[in-house]
């Protein structure tokens, strides 16, 4: 069985009857077994996936109406909640949290007859950009076991490029969606915010973070965007954005479109390999008949101060709710009065978590909330007009995903200053709201680079037609797995 | 000078759902934590899903007390751990980014005082808490979430109470103007509830928490200007700090807690957007105000003449004003309104009562137009009333059933007053030096005939019968 | 540097976000890095800058209906006596 399908090739398969559904979730489910021992991309396989799969092939033998996923295998970042299943967030304090209740996005999936074959890796509650800091161990890059696979959906990254599932949902806070697409050679897909439904996702901060998906390819992206997105009436904040489609005309290409090339992005700190990457991405982009141009954003130099100050106060009362007392681990209660026994309880908490709540109680008081918290929203809605000024003059930005390559797990997990340089190049997609991705480019020293598309809110569309055509300049070589 | 502000707490009864999830907002009546969801328990992934009236309602409240309502509104979250609170923040408003809260800057004239509003907020109620087991050995405490998530509308006050009686009046406008609005049904336990600030002249401000009903609220200031004139008087300082109501032992007690301690950590609710209320809607949640208290008095005494305090007591209770104006025509208005203020309000004075109550506004009309045309005594007529409310027949039924009709047959009365002259001679005799002896006698025939005689007929029959 | 971190303050803010810190010097030195990193935040000269927050109109929020949730939900909780929530006892 060939695993090494994309997702719409595998629909085509399947409805072509060239396998079953069957067949393929049992080789997924070996392959799985075979090397996540090696990758620790999943927390949790389920356990009935073959049997949903029959059910699937029984269907399509009988003429019955199927989803349009086909039983198509997807791995779930697991803070993403899938009824009566275990949703842990990679955390202690969630290790027996069963969801009573699904995701939208679940909902969706599971109406197209998606199979979900596992919940995946991340670092606690999604802070972090390495997996390094999951409670339950780190996830390993397939590239090359030695380096972080990128986080925080490092599971959901690794599980797609070493074959483990067809795509994979992640969320994206500061670009922990895109940063391990990078890291390990998949496409990453941050939507406007608003355009997929929060619903059933643990928050971790809220106003910018998003689900989004993993895939080999920008089709399949596309195709998994016209399931998931969407109006939700039990999220406030879903748009309503005006893409109907967005497979359709996703070859338009991008012949006299314009470009800018941020250079606050490919300045100070950046990866010689990296920088050489993109100069070629931004020659491929010509050659397609784009017009590249550099552009400069001021803001970005405070983006990340911005970003950690805004994430962690949000943290910080997001997490607020685990108290140990309507679910959780067992504690008994006996021998402890209110405080002192959620302070307790709440010790279950890794370092990082503990690192960012203290930062979420520092920022946001009121002794210091003026000098960090309030400016932090500043630069935001600052950062957020420079962009907008950008989008008049130019159709998309572009720039490195990662400004450095996959390095080595336990290399910079004791320096903070280290890893939030890590994340300057895509927190600006979430403090602005915009639409971001990124894409397999290239392959330095055995270890992948992603290239970064951007475009204005809304335009998600027309983003995956440039990423599109980008993606048609690349032949990269197969995961040494 | 004693300065006294209020913080109330009204919870919008007559709401059908919480403030952001669909279980009920009328959670009372349940098993406990039977009126629960995962958006009301807070579970993780779960977000707030606004409730559209809640916001409507809420403006009405601010316009009905003169406040300013901004254009956009916004929600931020209040931090803070608790038992009661599922996700130990309490989604609430706040004006830090520009005057986002429901309700801004207003002010209320009650008689001759006037009463400044400082700001109206929508927030939600946590749950509740119970005590199990005696207090020695009490280890744990008993969450019921029914509760939490149930829509509250937060009024604060500026100081400008003087003393607990414009404190009790402004209590009594307040739930009549609620309840009139058709937000809030103040007579639910639990559904008013109050902080107040006090301080007396040289003092430091003192915070009351935890005052569980307007009844109490009233007496836990008149407690606390009390107590602290005590202490002014023996020259002890008066502590700014913050007090709990016992409303056992009907006392305020010092906290333990120290309120400066806190830090809410205040900060703008992501998962809900600012909401746009517009012009638009504010002018039609305008046009659809109920009329006002003040409006419907001064519309009684000066379309029907009925007395002003008469028009007051029946303009400021919207049940008895609702009837009224659904029952009255131009000519038996003022019966109506004497119908209403002497007999019905003994006789549904309670809301048990008047959900049981089969009365309806024509059954009203019925019987004051049976008054004017003299088919009936009023004292016929309260009877009638009392049965209508039990049974909700039709007056001609009841005045049939319980022969009930006037006796005004001119022949008949003669004969029943000229018994009562043989039975009663001594009256008869006196009646002629003592013309207030006459009364006694029509009391009599009122007796025979059960109350019915017409007591006009009666007095001129008697009095040609005297001759 | 900055002063305002000391070990104290790390402990003072662990206790009001109710985790019990044992060692607070661990978590100094990495939680003094980072808010010191944040000073950049001073020279981005955004001090009058308006903070803008997207809205929504009114229409668009739920309808006022109640709709019980499907399930018993107490019973997937953990923690409960009878139909309660258990909580330990407050001071």
């Amino acid at each position: 069985m060939n695993l090494k399908i994309s997702a719409l090739e595998f629909i085509e398969e399947v409805k072509t009857g060239n396998i079953s559904v069957e067949d393929f979730i049992s080789a997924t489910i070996d392959q799985i077994k075979n090397i996540d021992e090696k990758l620790h991309a999943f927390l949790h396989v389920n356990p009935e996936s073959v049997e949903q799969a029959k059910k699937i092939d029984k269907k399509i033998k009988l003429g019955e109406k199927v989803g349009s996923c086909f039983g198509m295998p997807i791995s779930i970042k697991d803070n993403i909640c899938i009824k009566n299943s275990k949703t842990t967030c990679a955390s202690k304090m969630l290790e027996n949290f069963t969801a009573p209740y699904d995701a939208t996005v679940i909902s969706k999936l599971k109406e197209q007859d998606a199979i979900f074959v596992g919940k995946v890796n991340l670092d606690e509650f999604a802070m972090g950009l390495t997996t390094e800091f999951s409670a339950f161990g780190p996830s390993r890059n397939p590239w090359n076991t030695d380096y972080v696979p990128g986080g925080s959906s490092g599971g959901s990254a690794v599980s797609v490029s070493a074959f483990e599932c067809v795509a994979s949902l992640g969320s994206d806070t500061g670009g922990s969606v895109r940063n391990p697409a990078s890291f390990c050679s998949t496409v990453g897909y941050k939507p406007t915010y608003g355009l997929i439904s929060r619903y059933g996702l643990i928050s971790y901060a809220n106003s910018i973070e998003q689900i989004g998906p993993i895939t080999r390819t920008v089709k399949d992206t596309a195709f998994l965007l016209n399931i998931i997105s969407g109006l939700d009436p039990n999220d406030n904040t879903t748009i309503d954005s005006g893409n109907a489609d967005f497979l359709t005309d996703i070859d338009s290409g991008i012949e006299g479109k314009k470009i800018g090339v941020i250079q606050e992005m490919i300045g100070d700190g950046i990866d010689p390999a990296v920088l050489s990457a993109t100069n070629d991405a931004v020659s491929k982009l010509e050659g397609l008949g784009a017009i590249c141009e550099p552009v400069s954003i001021d803001m970005v130099k405070y983006s990340v101060a911005s970003y950690y100050t805004i994430t962690a106060t949000e943290a910080g009362s997001n997490l607020a709710r685990f108290d140990n007392l309507r679910y959780g681990y067992d504690l008994p209660l006996e021998g402890y009065e209110f405080n002192s026994y959620i302070s307790k309880a709440r010790t279950k908490f890794g370092p990082e978590v503990i690192r960012r709540m203290i930062l979420g109680g520092f920022v946001p008081s009121a002794g210091h909330a003026g000098k960090y918290f309030l400016k932090s929203l500043k630069v935001k809605s600052k950062l957020t007009k420079e962009v907008n000024d950008a989008f008049t003059k130019f159709d998309y930005l572009v720039a490195p995903t990662v400004p450095v390559l996959p390095f080595k797990i336990g290399e910079k997990i004791d320096d903070p200053i280290a890893l939030f340089l890590v994340d300057i190049n895509t927190v600006i997609a979430n403090l602005t709201g915009i639409p971001s991705i990124s894409v397999p480019f290239s392959i330095s020293n055995g270890l992948p680079i992603g290239i970064q598309l951007l475009a204005k809110q809304n335009d998600d569309k027309k983003l995956l037609q440039a990423a599109r055509a980008l993606e048609t300049t690349v032949q990269l070589p197969e995961v040494p797995i | 000078m004693t300065k006294i502000g209020l913080e109330i707490h009204c919870q919008l009864t007559k709401l059908e759902s919480k403030l952001f999830c669909p279980c009920k907002a009328n959670y009372r009546d349940n098993e406990p934590n039977s009126n629960i969801c995962p958006i009301c328990m807070g579970l993780p992934g779960t977000l707030p899903r606004l409730n559209q009236k809640a916001i409507e309602k809420a403006t009405l409240i601010a316009m009905a007390l003169n406040c300013s309502t901004p254009e956009k509104i916004a929600f931020f979250r209040k931090n803070y751990f608790y038992p009661d609170l599922p996700k130990n923040f309490q989604i609430t408003q706040l004006n830090i980014y520009g005057d986002t809260s429901i309700g801004g800057i207003g002010e209320i004239t009650i008689g001759e005082k006037k009463i400044r509003i400082t700001r109206i907020q929508l927030e939600e109620d946590p749950g509740r808490l119970i005590y199990e087991g005696s207090s020695s050995k009490n280890q744990i405490t008993l969450v019921d979430y029914n509760r939490a998530g149930t829509p509250l509308v937060e009024i604060v006050t500026e100081p400008d109470f003087e003393n607990p009686k414009q404190v009790r009046d402004f209590l009594k406008v307040l739930s009549d103007l609620l309840e009139n609005l058709d937000v809030s049904d103040p007579s639910l336990e639990g559904a008013m509830r109050a902080d107040a600030n006090v301080s007396i002249l040289g003092g430091n401000k003192v915070e009351i928490k935890n005052i569980n009903s307007f009844h109490d609220l009233e007496k836990a200031v008149h407690f606390e200007i009390t107590r602290q004139e005590s202490l002014h008087s023996r020259n002890i300082p008066i502590v700014q700090e913050t007090r709990h109501w016992d409303d056992q032992r009907k006392i305020t007690i010092s906290s333990r807690s120290k309120e400066g301690d806190l830090d809410y950590r205040y900060f703008l609710e992501g998962d809900i957007p600012w909401i746009k209320i517009g012009i638009d809607v504010q002018e039609k949640l305008k046009s659809t105000m109920p009329e006002s208290i003040v409006s419907k008095k001064e519309r009684y005494v000066k379309n029907y003449g009925i007395p002003e305090q008469v028009a007051e007591v029946l303009s400021s209770d919207k049940y008895y004003s609702d009837l009224f104006d659904e029952s009255h025509n131009q000519t038996n208005a003022k019966e109506i309104s004497n119908i209403i203020t002497t007999d019905l309000m003994g006789l549904a004075d309670t809301r048990e009562k008047r959900e049981q109550s089969k009365l309806n506004s024509s059954h009203l009309s019925d019987l004051a137009d049976a008054i004017l045309s003299g088919k009936l005594t009023r004292n016929s007529a309260k009877n009638a009333l009392y049965e209508i409310i039990k049974s909700g027949k039709e007056l001609s039924t009841i005045i049939s059933e319980l022969d009930l009709g006037n006796v005004s047959d001119k022949n008949k009365l003669e004969e029943i007053i000229k018994q009562v002259m043989l039975e009663e001679p001594q009256a008869v005799e006196e009646s002629k030096s003592n013309p207030q002896t006459i009364n006694f006698l029509v009391g009599k025939v009122m007796q025979k005939t059960r109350g019915k005689a017409d007591p006009q007929l009666t007095l001129e029959l008697l009095k040609k019968n005297l001759d | 540097m900055n002063k305002l971190v000391t070990e104290e303050e790390i402990e003072l803010v662990a206790k009001f976000m109710k985790i019990d810190v044992h060692d607070h010097k661990e978590y100094v030195e990495k939680v003094h890095s980072m808010i010191d990193f944040f000073n950049i935040l001073d020279s981005a000269g955004v001090e009058d800058e308006e903070i803008i927050i997207a809205d929504l109109p009114l229409s668009k929020l739920r309808e006022d209906m109640h709709i019980p949730y499907e399930d018993n939900l107490i019973e997937k909780l953990k923690n409960f006596k009878g139909n309660y929530v258990r909580a330990p006892k407050m001071i």
